[in-house]
């Protein structure tokens, strides 16, 4: 038992880390390119954690202004980005994340500054965090399979083909950054009910690097995409304790290995694998089945 | 007082040109974001150290640091790009195996320095200042500002005027087409990968002589600057790095010097963000990120 409770911190790690996770897969998924929902944590994690300490409000008021900033900051976010493509979308929401980091910085009277805002009551434990995280993948599932899903697969592949087919772009990209608004004010919001602290670097160029890490390796296309890199990366630190020193080599080898051999990420470079086997179960011998 | 600022900015956006010239090579020629660079830049600063400590004069270690820094950046080419280039799914897929080829050099460098900050002996570059209209500049500041205008310069020669530089804009273009014409794309990616280590590796011992700090962990903050630099600039633009890179290093050490250096940081990625929404391709980019190219 005292084992299993030993691993309690991580898990509540990989719960957190999921809901972050999936709050970047969402815009991915759309086909946009952007990492500003790092700040739109940060911005959910402060927005929690003042209401929380100056004003007494109780969790379920709280994270709702979180996720509800989120939403707020995600809509506001897309106007401009929906301008932009490619990397160049990805560098302005770096820099709105960086602007985000720098103001919580600079702003000492209202975020407590560099040294970060603590005294946040633990008020998320395992078991919220569970729910939280179950409710975000059944809602992305959900969505997925409906037709705002089709039509965010659709602008991801192609979009040119997307709006010929009668698709708003803007407006089906704003929907996917409000919804990932919205996970990530709220994740920001439990993180900081969580840890009793919040500081400005600890949503920087690092987490969006480790969250990026989550979505890719495990497959952006597929919604257990980011459920497979979150487990699989926050296990193996765990895994491979005994290397010591040789640890975050391995680390490294092991996200090398894996984009090498498959390279849409674990999840997708199987559904891949799995619907080739049936094509060439179906088609007549001679016809090999294409590669894609 | 305002002119020395502006002096200094000018040398520190002058790192930044030499880092960012390398990765814009890359990103700009390949559509690969290297996020190693900063590794590559790290290692080269090492091998640097290492020369120099083994007794080497300091312009052979900065060959042997280029030339070592080169042939890592080609064999991350080939174990972490080679096969993602064939998948097609490089745009995203390189981040992360770049990343995972960061954290390897980062380990190897970490295990070898023992985590400490090393430092060059103390008359490794002669400390000279030079003094005119009331500025006050170091040989090594100047030496750093003169290196990244000749490699600029050199860079540019080399991809617009030269048989390989057309070669190289011609892979760029279309990499089957290209080797219809007979070139080999492979060779190319040897080229322009050992460039861009030799770039990064030359940037490095700069940086290690001019803060006089070698640590493991030193390509992370550039890799950010370097990143923003490079967009600013356009993609693949030589010309919109340098000016970016200037432009950056003026910025910094003017909003740091009259501001403050958390209002800087506001400041500066406020202007990026502003920047890119009026010209969405950057300062200089010509590459149509249009609305309606198709993307994966």
């Amino acid at each position: 038992m005292d084992q299993i409770l030993g691993y309690r911190p991580l898990f509540d790690l990989f719960l957190l880390h999921l809901g972050f996770a999936y709050s970047q897969y969402i815009v991915l998924r759309a086909g946009a390119f952007s990492i500003g929902n790092v700040g739109l944590s940060a911005i959910g994690a402060y927005t929690t954690a003042i209401l929380t300490v100056q004003f007494g409000l109780p969790m379920p008021v709280t994270l709702l202004a979180g996720a509800l900033i989120g939403l707020l900051f995600g809509v506001l976010l897309a106007l401009p980005l929906a301008r932009l493509r490619g990397v160049y979308q990805a560098i302005a929401s770096l820099a709105f994340v960086q602007i985000v980091l720098s103001t919580n910085l600079y702003a000492e009277n209202i975020t407590g500054g560099a040294m970060g805002y603590s005294g946040i009551p633990k008020l998320a434990g395992t078991g919220t965090l569970l729910c939280f995280v179950v409710a975000t993948i059944y809602v992305i599932w959900a969505v997925s399979r409906s037709r705002i899903g089709r039509a965010f697969d659709a602008v991801r592949e192609d979009e040119g083909m997307a709006v010929s087919l009668g698709i708003n772009v803007p407006r089906t990209q704003t929907i996917a950054y409000a919804m990932s608004g919205v996970i990530a004010g709220l994740f920001g919001g439990l993180e900081a009910l969580h840890s009793y602290a919040v500081e400005p670097n600890q949503f920087g160029f690092h987490l969006i690097i480790v969250i990026m890490s989550y979505v890719v390796l495990g497959g952006r296309r597929s919604v257990w995409g980011p459920l497979v890199g979150v487990a699989l990366l926050i296990a193996l630190p765990e895994i491979s304790r005994p290397l010591a020193d040789a640890r975050i080599m391995i680390y490294g080898l092991i996200l090398m290995a894996v984009m090498n051999f498959m390279p849409r990420g674990i999840v997708d470079t199987l559904i891949a694998r799995r619907a080739r086997r049936k094509a060439r179960k179906l088609a007549p011998a001679t016809l090999k089945p294409e590669v894609q | 007082m305002f002119a020395q600022q502006v002096v200094n900015g000018l040398i520190i956006g002058g790192v930044y040109a030499l880092f960012a010239l390398g990765f814009t090579l890359i990103f700009g020629i390949h559509k690969i974001m290297n996020l190693a660079h900063g590794g590559i830049f790290m290692t080269g600063a090492f091998i640097g150290l290492y020369s120099v400590q083994a007794g080497l004069p300091l312009w052979v270690a900065f060959i042997l640091a280029m030339i070592g820094s080169g042939l890592v950046s080609v064999i991350i080419e080939v174990t972490a790009f080679r096969r993602l280039r064939a998948s097609g799914e490089v745009e995203f897929g390189a981040l992360i195996s770049s990343i995972g080829a960061n954290l390897v050099l980062v380990s190897i460098a970490q295990i070898l320095s023992k985590t400490q900050v090393l430092r060059f002996p103390f008359d490794t570059f002669p400390v000279v200042m030079f003094k005119f209209w009331g500025l006050r500049v170091s040989a090594l500041q100047l030496a750093i500002a003169l290196l990244a205008v000749v490699l600029v310069i050199a860079m540019s020669w080399y991809l617009y005027k030269t048989s390989f530089g057309r070669q190289v804009r011609a892979v760029a273009q279309n990499e089957r087409a290209a080797l219809l014409a007979g070139i080999r794309p492979g060779m190319i990616y040897f080229q322009t990968f050992m460039l861009s280590g030799m770039l990064a590796g030359a940037a490095g011992v700069l940086v290690g002589l001019a803060f006089n700090s070698i640590h493991f962990m030193m390509g992370d903050p550039f890799l950010l600057r370097g990143f923003v630099v490079v967009i600013l600039g356009g993609l693949g633009s030589v010309a919109g790095a340098l000016v970016a890179s200037l432009g950056f290093g003026v910025l910094q050490t003017l909003s740091v010097a009259y501001l403050s250096s958390r209002l800087s940081d506001i400041i500066i990625f406020g202007l990026l963000f502003a920047v890119l929404l009026i010209r969405p391709n950057g300062l200089f980019g010509r590459d149509e990120a249009g609305v309606l190219r198709g993307r994966r």
